[in-house]
C-alpha cells in the first residue's frame, strides 16, 4: 500500500515537544489519574498482542496446545526458530523484500525530487494541472491498477519479476512524496537561487549543488514513510508475483502455512518475530523522523 | 521561477517521473473504465458490452450488495475505532507530562507491522482450540457464556476481521490529531479556562474547532482506507464463511482472479473509485454544512 496521504487542509505547525503540560492547581486530580489509568489500559491493548507473538513464539509446542494463553512459557525454547529456518525460505525471503523496498525507494527519491523541483523551483504554465494529476494517485485505490497492470505485464512477460512490483509500489507512492518534497523545497529561500543564478549556474547545477544536499532530511523520512508500506506490501506481490524464488516476507510468510501441511503455530509464530524484526528495528531507532514524516505527511498534504 | 531555467530543463526533470506514474498509475486507472464496458476472461477474444456489466452489477448481483453492505459494516467498525480511539488518546496524551514520545512509539507499533503478520496473529487471538487470548479472556471476567469461534460465526466475522485494521492504524491517526491538538493556541485555553469553562467545554468550543480541518483530513483519509481495506479479510477469512465477511475488494479479486472475468472485475474497480470518491464529496460536503450552520 501506499503512503497514507489527503488532499485537504491547511497546514499544522507543529510547537516544540517541549510545551509544558496543561497547569493544573491540584498535582493528584482524579482526571489525571484517570486519564492515566486509560492510556495505559489502551496502549496494553495495543502492544500486549505483539509481545504475546513473542512470547508464543518461545513457547514449546506442548506448552502452546495445551496451556493458558496468557501465562508466561513454562520453559524457553529457540527450537521455533530453528524450525521456521529450515521449513521456509526465510532469508531468502528476507533478501527479496530488501531488494524491492530499495529499488522503490531509489525511484520515489529520484523521481519524487525532481517532479517537486518542477513543479516548486522551475515552475511552469500547467502546473497546477500536472499537480492535480499527481493526486489523483493518493485518492485513487491500488485496487484500480491490478487487472489491467496484470493483464500489461503478462503481454510483455514482466509477470514474475522484481519490476512488476516495483513499478506500482513506487508509481503509487510516488505523489505522496512529491508533496513531501514540494513542502519541504518552499522553505529554500529564492534568494539562495537567485544568487547561483547570478553566478552562472543553471537548473541542473542548481539542482545538483543546492536542492540535493539540502533535502538529506527530507529523504530520509520519505524512504522511512515509504519504507513501511513496501515492505509490507501484500497485494501487489501476490498478485504480480509466482514463483518461490522472488516472493517477499508478506508472502513468504502465507506460504508457510501450505508448505507444511497443518498449521505449525509456534513456528510461524517464530518466522513473524524473525520478519518484523528489521522494520521494527529501523523504527525503534529512527521514529522520531519516521512519526515527523507521518504527522506532516498528513497535515501538509 | 528560476531564472535561468529552459523549457527543455522543465521537461528533463517532469518527464521522467510523469512517466513512471503514467505507467503504474494513470494508464490503468483509463484501462480499468475501458475493460468495465467488455466482457473477457484473458484469453478468448474481448467482446464489447456496453453497460452491461453495470446493469448487472448493479440489479441482478445479490454478491454485490452483500459486500457492498459488508464494506460499510467493515468501514464503521474501522472508523470508530481509528478515530474514536485517535482522539481519545491524543486528547489525554497533551495532558500529560512524561512518557509521551514512549507512548507515541508505541501505539505506532502496529502500524509497522504487515498485515499478513497481523492476519495470522488475530487468527489466534479468536481462536476456540487452543484458547485465544480473547475467549480466555471472556472466561477469566465471568462472560464465558460469549465465548464462541469468532472467525466462523456469521454474527461475528465481520465485526472480527474489521477490528484488526481498526487497531492496526489507531496509532497513524492519533499522532496526526496529537500533533493538531499541540497547536492549539495556549491563550485561547487559558482565557476559556478563567472564564470558567469545564475541560469537556474547553474540548467542545475550543480544541475541536480548531483542529477541524485536520480532523477532516484524517477522516477522508480513514474512509478511503477503510474502503479499499483488503490484505486482512482476504487472509483471515478470504471473505467467508459464505459472503459474511466478503468486502468489494475481496469480491473484485475473486473475480479477477479467481473466476478470470476481467470485464467484470474492472466494473466493480471502477465502483470502488466512484464510491471513495462518493464518500470523500459527501465527508467534505456535510461538515461545509455544518461550519455554514
Amino acid at each position: 500500500m501506499t503512503a497514507p496521504a489527503a488532499p485537504v487542509t491547511r497546514p499544522v505547525t507543529a510547537p516544540p515537544e517541549s510545551r509544558p503540560p496543561l497547569r493544573r492547581r491540584r498535582p493528584p486530580s482524579l482526571h489525571g489519574t484517570l486519564s492515566r489509568v486509560i492510556i495505559a489500559l489502551i496502549v496494553i491493548v495495543q502492544v500486549y498482542p505483539l509481545a504475546w507473538l513473542f512470547i508464543t513464539s518461545l513457547r514449546t509446542e506442548h506448552d502452546f496446545a495445551t496451556g493458558d494463553p496468557f501465562a508466561l512459557p513454562k520453559a524457553v525454547t529457540f527450537e521455533n526458530y530453528a524450525r521456521a529456518f529450515e521449513t521456509g525460505n526465510l532469508g531468502m525471503n528476507i533478501l527479496n523484500s530488501f531488494i524491492v523496498t530499495m529499488g522503490a525507494n531509489v525511484l520515489i527519491v529520484l523521481l519524487g525530487m525532481m517532479a517537486a523541483y518542477a513543479l516548486q523551483v522551475l515552475g511552469f504554465r500547467f502546473s497546477k494541472f500536472v499537480r492535480s494529476l499527481f493526486l489523483i494517485g493518493i485518492i485513487v485505490p491500488v485496487q484500480i491498477a491490478l487487472v489491467p497492470l496484470f493483464i500489461d505485464y503478462a503481454s510483455i512477460n514482466l509477470l514474475d519479476t522484481y519490476p512488476s512490483m516495483i513499478i506500482p509500489l513506487a508509481g503509487f507512492a510516488l505523489p505522496m512524496s512529491i508533496y513531501l518534497f514540494c513542502s519541504f523545497f518552499e522553505y529554500i529561500p529564492r534568494e539562495t537561487y537567485e544568487a547561483a543564478s547570478l553566478d552562472g549556474a543553471g537548473p541542473y547545477r542548481i539542482f545538483g549543488l543546492i536542492t540535493l544536499p539540502l533535502s538529506v532530511n527530507t529523504v530520509v523520512t520519505v524512504v522511512l514513510v515509504n519504507s513501511i508500506f513496501i515492505w509490507n506490501d501484500f497485494i501487489f506481490a501476490n498478485t504480480f508475483v509466482l514463483s518461490e524464488e522472488l516472493k517477499t516476507i508478506p508472502l513468504g510468510l502465507q506460504n508457510y502455512i501450505g508448505a507444511m501441511g497443518k498449521t505449525d503455530w509456534t513456528a510461524t509464530f517464530a518466522a513473524v518475530c524473525v520478519t518484523i524484526t528489521p522494520l521494527l528495528l529501523v523504527f525503534l531507532v529512527l521514529n522520531k523522523a519516521m512519526i515527523q514524516g507521518l504527522e506532516s505527511g498528513a497535515s501538509k498534504g | 521561477m528560476l531564472p535561468n531555467r529552459s523549457r527543455l530543463s522543465v521537461l528533463v526533470f517532469l518527464l521522467p517521473p510523469l512517466l513512471l506514474y503514467g505507467v503504474a498509475v494513470l494508464f490503468p486507472i483509463m484501462q480499468s473504465l475501458f475493460l468495465s464496458f467488455f466482457s473477457w476472461n484473458g484469453i478468448s477474444d474481448m467482446e464489447f458490452v456496453g453497460l452491461a456489466n453495470y446493469v448487472r452489477m448493479l440489479t441482478a448481483d445479490d454478491i454485490f450488495w452483500r459486500s457492498f453492505f459488508n464494506a460499510l459494516g467493515y468501514l464503521a467498525i474501522c472508523l470508530v475505532l481509528q478515530l474514536g480511539g485517535a482522539l481519545l488518546v491524543a486528547s489525554l496524551l497533551t495532558s500529560m507530562s512524561r512518557g509521551r514520545e514512549l507512548i507515541k512509539t508505541l501505539y505506532l507499533l502496529p502500524a509497522v507491522i504487515s498485515t499478513v503478520a497481523i492476519a495470522f496473529l488475530f487468527v489466534r487471538i479468536y481462536s476456540v482450540e487452543p484458547v485465544g487470548l480473547l475467549n480466555q479472556l471472556l472466561h477469566w471476567i465471568g462472560l464465558g457464556a460469549l465465548e464462541r469461534p469468532w472467525l466462523s460465526d456469521i454474527n461475528t466475522v465481520l465485526t472480527a476481521v474489521s477490528a484488526p485494521e481498526g487497531w492496526r492504524f489507531t496509532g497513524l491517526y492519533m499522532l496526526i490529531i496529537y500533533a493538531a491538538l499541540l497547536s492549539v493556541p495556549k491563550e485561547l485555553e487559558e482565557a476559556a479556562r478563567l472564564d470558567g469553562a469545564s475541560r469537556w467545554q474547553l474540548f467542545t468550543k475550543i480544541r475541536f474547532p480548531h483542529i477541524m480541518p485536520v480532523w477532516i483530513t484524517t477522516t477522508i483519509m480513514a474512509t478511503t482506507y477503510g474502503l479499499r481495506g483488503f490484505d486482512i479479510p482476504y487472509l483471515m477469512t478470504n471473505g467467508g464463511p459464505g459472503q459474511s465477511s466478503e468486502l468489494l475488494t475481496t469480491y473484485m479479486y475473486k473475480t479477477a482472479f479467481i473466476s478470470t472475468d476481467f470485464g467484470y472485475a474492472s466494473t466493480i474497480a471502477v465502483f470502488i473509485v466512484v464510491e471513495c470518491l462518493v464518500a470523500v464529496g459527501l465527508i467534505l460536503f456535510m461538515l461545509k454544512r455544518k461550519a455554514d450552520a
